[in-house]
């Protein structure tokens, strides 16, 4: 598992595409992909929406059902919470539990990447 | 020893910052809490904390103002967490410094800092979402990132943790580790 991060648009999904050799079309978009598509994709960007789809469904994100079925997946998301704390209560629990599942795939992940202004830059490697 | 723990919410700083005073090995430690429980939701997160932290050794004061009367004579690490909370509470509780808030807390660190071998400090990065904040809040903005700035400037060691990997921008994580 690897996970891309940074912030928006900063070029993360291009630079994943490019690091790792993807072709688009073997890419998901967490924003409107089948939720079963994590599974199959090579790629899935706009993971944070992803999440948020989740959370609108009441469904937990579960790693270990991932990391079973797509152990070599590319995430690509954006690296939320360097804001105010939201005013709304959806918001707030939206962006502590991307948080928080990152934080897990991070520790779980092979490679993360920090994406500014399309250049990466390697913050862990195994 | 003075260091500064930010990264932005849900990033793992806490974690990171409570393994580092672990690693320190300067016993007692003494963890500053500054939330304020206003409300459930602060209820919830402050037992998150306080479950994060039972099997790590720390004794608790609650300081939500005035850190600068706070007594941790006898402790060998402080954690205070987090700047972001007790800037808030200083420019809004009745007792705050409010316009003094800067100088009341850098006061204050520098109070806690005499008193203890290592202080570590967890703060938050609220500065860049690009949501144009009403003034008040901006405020609140510039004196967090005023603070910021000038416990980065005293600092040994200033760490910026992103989804639980921290980012050194000032020092060295062995260092700082080793030489204690």
């Amino acid at each position: 598992m690897i996970l891309v991060t940074g912030g928006c648009f900063q070029g993360k999904t291009t630079y994943a595409c490019e690091t790792f050799g993807i072709d688009r079309e073997d890419t998901a978009d967490g924003m409107n992909c089948l939720m079963e598509q994590i599974y199959q994709a090579k790629l899935l960007y706009h993971f944070h929406e992803y999440i948020h789809r989740l959370m609108e469904m009441g469904q937990e994100f579960v790693l270990e059902e991932l990391k079973e079925k797509n152990p070599d997946i590319i995430l690509v998301t954006n690296e939320l919470g360097y804001g105010v704390v939201p005013i709304d209560r959806f918001d707030r629990a939206y962006r502590e539990k991307t948080g928080r599942i990152c934080c897990q795939i991070a520790k779980e992940a092979k490679e993360v990447h920090r994406v500014v202004c399309g250049i990466g830059t390697v913050i862990k490697h195994d | 020893m003075l260091v500064l723990v930010t990264g932005g919410s849900g990033s793992g700083k806490s974690e990171f910052a409570e393994n580092l005073v672990q690693q320190l090995h300067r016993k007692p430690f003494l963890y500053i809490a500054t939330m304020y429980p206003f409300d459930e939701e602060c209820h919830k997160r402050i037992a998150r904390h306080r479950d994060m932290r039972k099997e790590k050794q720390f004794d608790t004061l609650e300081c939500y103002t005035g850190l600068k009367q706070a007594d941790v004579s006898g402790y060998g690490t402080v954690l205070l967490e987090c700047m972001s909370n007790l800037v808030a509470n200083e420019m809004y509780q009745e007792n705050g410094a409010g316009e003094q808030c800067v100088e009341v807390v850098l006061e204050g660190i520098d109070h806690i800092q005499k008193q203890c071998e290592h202080l570590v400090i967890v703060s938050n990065e609220i500065f860049s979402d690009g949501i144009p904040y009403e003034e008040e809040t901006e405020r609140y903005q510039r004196y967090l990132g005023k603070i910021n700035q000038e416990i980065a400037r005293r600092a040994d060691l200033t760490a910026e943790v992103v989804y639980s990997i921290p980012l050194i921008h000032k020092g060295s994580l062995e260092e700082c580790i080793h030489t204690v």
